[in-house]
């Protein structure tokens, strides 16, 4: 009899520990991508205070027409349906990057600065890409987070069968950590 | 906020002169006080020995010199503690910002206490003084030292038992948070480590999901509970939890930050009190103000830090 009681006691922990961690690992995987989709929902934000940018600022800013034409081709790039996470972080680390290059230009342009409409906007900008800093770390919190439970045990033993990959963390490739370099700015 | 060295200049220069009046009255405090603690002291020889005679009289009389002795001791020190509190403590009160104004009677109220949710325990007593209020920037501030307390009844009577002493700091945003956001010491990880320091603080569903910082030594000293991960981001950024970091490591306080409706609640927990000037010891003494407004300092600059990425909140 008591016999009985230890097998069904023991097949009851087993099935509770299995349910515990498929159900951890399934938890952090859609924690990744609700984080992403937070961040998507940010990203747009910021394209769509990039038309007005452009329009506010072209009538000023002569010697920036290029960087402007490689905004609006990111932005349009960005919005299409059918490129991959991946590309899309891409592009947005291009544009951070872009903006970053006009607020700098500004500094060269008084009457800009002192226009109202600019300044909101700058401001807005300022906003959003300070949002989306933060929404990037959280991803990159997440992503981390599940990577751990993929790897580490007991978890791992389950995470191959349900076919849980490695996902990857925001980087800022090597080229963009570089600081914008004024000059090369004038000379486009 | 001005620098460590305005301060002193501003010590040395006008606060010296209103310091030393107030030392002169000290030290004839102090001495009174002495001479009332050795004569009332030896005025309690003759109710002992009475004591042994006539018991009730003795203890009467016993009763009637300690009173006295209070009385006497209340009476000499009367009025210092105010003068330096007007005089002092409000000056310095200007000197960091013309705009503040000082209360050396009022408090934080205990329900705004209460709405930090940093202290979810209702305190049996609660008590606070040297209150400010005014505006850094475009922000409305108010702090002021708060005393809470909880008692445990016990066949050898009631105890009571801090639940927080310190100075408790208010902002006003313009804006409301979309959640709450909380930073509290961490004792988990100091204790257990950080596998089980983490898997027990995320355990604790009562205040929020865990939410895990990216800068390591951070981390270490503080847990952050909150509902969104990305807002608690956006205010924690990596500039803010260095200025957090630095200053526990320099003043080897708790301290405690709640991120709440349009608010920002800072606790800064220490066992003395800020501005009570002591009897026994030197009133010239830079180190105790350079204390107090280092403490300030942290929580107007928490303020300027998050008021000067100009964002907009929106």
């Amino acid at each position: 009899m008591i016999f009985i009681i230890i097998i069904a006691g023991a097949i009851l922990f087993f099935i509770l520990f299995i349910v515990i961690c498929v159900n951890t690992l399934i938890g952090k995987k859609n924690q990744v991508i609700n984080i992403f989709g937070s961040m998507d929902a940010m990203l747009k934000k910021r394209y769509d205070l990039i038309p007005n940018l452009i329009t506010s600022v072209q009538n000023y800013m002569k010697y920036e027409s290029q960087l402007l034409k490689e905004i609006t081709e990111l932005r349009t790039k960005a919005l299409s349906s059918n490129i991959s996470d991946e590309e899309k972080v891409d592009i947005n680390n291009k544009l951070t990057k872009s903006l970053g290059g006009i607020m700098v230009a500004v500094e060269n342009y008084p009457d800009l600065k002192a226009n109202q409409n600019f300044l909101q906007l700058q401001a807005a900008l300022n906003e959003v890409e300070e949002q989306i800093a933060a929404a990037r770390r959280a991803y990159n919190a997440a992503v981390t987070d599940y990577n751990n439970a993929i790897e580490m045990f007991p978890t791992n033993i389950f995470a191959g069968m349900m076919g849980l990959k490695r996902k990857n963390v925001f980087e800022i490739s090597e080229a963009e950590r570089q600081n914008i370099n004024v000059k090369d700015l004038f000379n486009k | 906020m001005k620098t460590i060295e305005e301060l002193k200049e501003f010590y040395n220069s006008d606060l010296m002169g209103d310091l030393k009046v107030l030392e002169e009255a000290r030290t004839k405090i102090a001495k009174k006080l002495i001479l009332i603690n050795i004569l009332c002291g030896i005025g309690l020889i003759l109710p002992i020995i009475l004591f042994f005679i006539i018991p009730l009289l003795g203890i009467i009389l016993g009763i009637g010199i300690i009173v006295l002795w209070i009385f006497l001791a209340i009476k000499a020190s009367k009025g210092y503690k105010s003068d330096f509190k007007s005089k002092i403590i409000h000056r310095i009160i200007k000197f960091i910002d013309k705009n503040l104004e000082y209360f050396p009677e009022d408090k934080i109220t205990e329900v705004q206490y209460m709405a930090s949710r940093l202290f979810p325990r209702t305190p049996d007593r609660y008590n606070g003084d040297d209150y400010v209020r005014g505006k850094i920037g475009e922000t409305e501030i108010e702090f002021s030292e708060i005393h809470s307390e909880y008692k445990t009844e016990s066949k050898n009577g009631t105890q009571w038992h801090t639940i927080f002493k310190g100075l408790f700091f208010i902002a006003n945003f313009n804006k409301k948070f979309k959640s709450e956001t909380m930073v509290l010491p961490d004792v988990a990880q100091k204790m257990f480590g950080n596998l089980i320091g983490n898997f027990l603080q995320g355990m604790n569903k009562f205040r929020g999901e865990l939410i895990k910082m990216d800068d390591p030594e951070f981390e270490k000293l503080f847990v952050v509970y909150g509902k969104d991960q990305i807002e608690a981001r956006y205010i924690l950024t990596p500039s803010l939890m260095k200025r957090i970091t630095e200053f526990q490591k320099k003043s080897k306080k708790s301290i405690y930050l709640s991120f709440i409706n349009n608010k920002i609640y800072v606790a800064i927990s220490y066992y003395k009190n800020l501005f009570e000037p002591k009897i026994f010891s030197t009133l010239i003494n830079f180190d105790l103000i350079k204390e107090y407004y280092e403490d300030m300092s942290l929580a107007i600059g928490i303020v300027e830090e998050l008021n000067l990425n100009t964002r907009i909140w929106g």
